[in-house]
């Protein structure tokens, strides 16, 4: 049955002494190359992926994705091989999902720059405004204030990511560090060129217009964390269950009523904030791109808590109360 | 029965959880032609886009007779070739709502990116007007959308002439850096205008704390064609090698 192809490529792998048989075939060609010929039917599809990596060391577990189906869903780690709908023979079929960078280091290079970039322009560092302007400060209160309130933003999920949230996923495509990079730290070093310029214009309406941005700004930075919060205390350290998100006794949570994501509602209204603090076309821009990219993300969420629960409260939106 | 359980997993594909489900996706597409009434439409349309680019085509060799030289000549065709190239724009929306299969992104910055030519630099700097660089991309341009336009109407109809789709996958080798070229040279030309004028720029200090510099602008999209030409006309010579082959082997067992 397990017929080795001649040059080598699917090599026996070593394998627990127990009865299943599973072959893992390359999705996109259907070449075999693994036959695990004796695997325990408890045996998990991490453990599976472990097997696999001792005669393909190049693919770490991280890096690989099983299937049932070449173009089907990735089984879970979790998944149990007795389980699966498949005969004593298993077919899995591989993909290579590419280098892989941990979810931990991808977010704090992510949010580290902007953090950096931004008092770079703060003290106006040589070489930005022109030569007279070199370690001058601005005479505009709010400029200090915009400082504060973009310090704390990134301050704030720098410390989330370590120490609050409970990632499902260690790992994520190398290349999709370079690709967010690009656009915090892209958007980052734009906004802070204008309000950090010696030309800057204060907003119209003066204190009261920062007054009332800066209270925007706080509730949602307030909302967002007590949501990260209340998302963190749903999963048992070192777990990975997902469950439905109810709100609280924190009011900042009864957000859940009506929205699937409230973090990223409340992660935009602080970037709403920060555009009428500042009064600065490229923040809003960037508040306007946030906000598109979040909602996506948020219809995605939505949909996977519709199908993976029945009883999921129908009241709730993705992201904005009854209407997206 | 484990094939409806696979089935049903290859379903349950797509919209993963927040940012997560970005890694992932993919999966399967089905394509479908066109329904009969968008069809029609679709062949009126390149119908008339064809007929639109004929008119520019015969009022260049017009222009050119009675004139007995060929500078200038964007004037004779400035209000057909805005009208038609504007008209474009209704490709992008063709792929939005799905009746053309190819992508939006794509489509909208090709049709874009002559948008922009026509209106942004040609019509609004006067003086690049009667460069001879405009006549170089016009000419480019002219031939390659007839030839495209009446390729789409040909197939739509399901009766696409050899002789089309071959200069359709051939002429390009030579017009699609002769536009290029054109559309370059333009661009470099209006740059000294743009300057002098202050040409869609906006400066600071101003209430949006917001600071546009149409010059730098231009110079970056002239800088945006090194990667972007050699990737797209690669793409085009495997596309020939891909299309033409094939009708040639085709034609052999014929
Ligand atoms: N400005 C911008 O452009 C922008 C864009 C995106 C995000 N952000 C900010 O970054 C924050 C984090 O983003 P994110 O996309 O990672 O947020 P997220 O998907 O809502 O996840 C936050 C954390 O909660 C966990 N979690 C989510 N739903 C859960 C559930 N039902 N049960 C148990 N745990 C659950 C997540 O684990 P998993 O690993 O399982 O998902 C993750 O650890 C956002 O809230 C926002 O403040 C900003």
């Amino acid at each position: 049955m397990a017929r080795l192809p001649a040059d080598g490529a699917g090599a026996v792998c070593p394998g627990p002494t127990a009865s299943s048989a599973v072959e893992i075939l390359d999705a996109k060609t259907r070449e075999k190359l693994c036959f695990l010929d004796k695997v325990e039917p408890q045996a998990t599809i991490a453990e599976i992926k472990t097997l696999f990596t001792k005669t393909h060391p190049q693919w770490y577990p991280a890096r690989q994705s099983l299937r049932l189906d070449p173009k089907g869903k990735s089984l879970k780690d979790e998944d149990v091989l007795q389980k699966l709908p498949v005969g004593t023979t298993a077919t899995l079929f591989f993909r290579d999902l590419g280098a892989q960078i941990s979810w931990v280091t991808v977010f704090l290079t992510e949010y580290a720059g902007p953090l950096f970039i931004y008092l770079l322009f703060y003290f106006r560092v040589p070489f930005i405004y022109g030569h007279k302007y070199d370690f001058t400060s601005s005479r505009h209160t709010v400029v200090h204030l915009a400082c504060l309130c973009h310090s704390f933003h990134y301050v704030k999920r720098l410390l989330e990511t370590l120490f609050v949230h409970r990632f499902s996923h260690g790992t994520m495509p190398l290349r999709n560090i370079f690709k967010n990079c690009t656009y915090y730290w892209g958007f980052a070093a734009w906004m802070a060129y204008y309000i950090n310029h010696p030309l800057y214009t204060p907003p119209t309406y003066g204190s009261q217009q920062v007054k009332l941005a800066l209270t925007i700004f706080v509730i949602c930075q307030l909302g967002n964390f007590s949501i990260h919060m209340a998302l963190r205390d749903l999963r048992p350290a070192g777990s990975k269950t997902r469950k439905i998100p109810y709100p609280t006794k924190n009011p900042f949570t009864w957000l859940f009523l009506l929205v699937s994501c409230p973090n990223y509602t409340y992660e935009v209204g602080s970037w709403i904030g920060f555009a009428i603090m500042t009064q600065c076309v490229p923040v809003a821009l960037f508040s306007l791109v946030g906000f598109t990219q979040m909602t996506i993300w948020a219809k995605g969420k939505h949909r996977s808590y519709l199908r993976e629960f029945r009883d999921y409260p129908p009241l709730r939106m993705p992201i904005i109360p009854f209407l997206l | 029965m484990a094939a409806v359980a696979a089935t049903a997993a290859t379903k349950g594909n797509g919209g993963g959880s927040g940012r997560a489900g970005a890694g992932e996706g993919g999966g399967t597409r089905k394509k479908k032609g066109p329904g009969p009434v968008a069809t029609a439409y679709l062949v009126i349309y390149n119908v008339v886009m064809t007929a639109g680019w004929l008119v520019i085509a015969v009022g260049l060799v017009r222009a050119y007779l009675a004139k007995g030289s060929y500078h200038s000549l964007y004037y004779s065709i400035e209000k057909p070739l805005k009208f038609f190239q504007t008209g474009a724009l209704l490709e992008i929306l063709h792929c939005a709502i799905g009746i053309v299969p190819s992508s939006v992104v794509l489509t909208s910055f090709q049709v874009m990116s002559r948008v922009f030519l026509i209106w942004a630099v040609t019509h609004s700097v006067k003086e690049v007007q009667s460069e001879d660089s405009v006549l170089l991309f016009v000419i480019a341009w002219t031939i390659t959308e007839i030839i495209r336009y009446s390729f789409y109407t040909f197939s739509l109809l399901n009766h696409l002439p050899y002789i089309i789709k071959w200069a359709r996958y051939t002429l390009f080798i030579v017009l699609y850096p002769m536009g290029v070229t054109g559309e370059l040279l333009t661009i470099y030309a209006a740059l000294p205008f743009v300057r002098q004028a202050g040409l869609y720029s906006i400066s600071l200090p101003n209430k949006y704390n917001f600071s546009f510099d149409y010059y730098t602008f231009l110079i970056l999209v002239m800088i945006s064609y090194i990667p972007l030409f050699p990737q797209l006309y690669f793409h085009m010579i495997h596309q020939r090698r891909k299309v033409l082959s094939h009708t040639e082997e085709h034609k052999k067992f014929d």
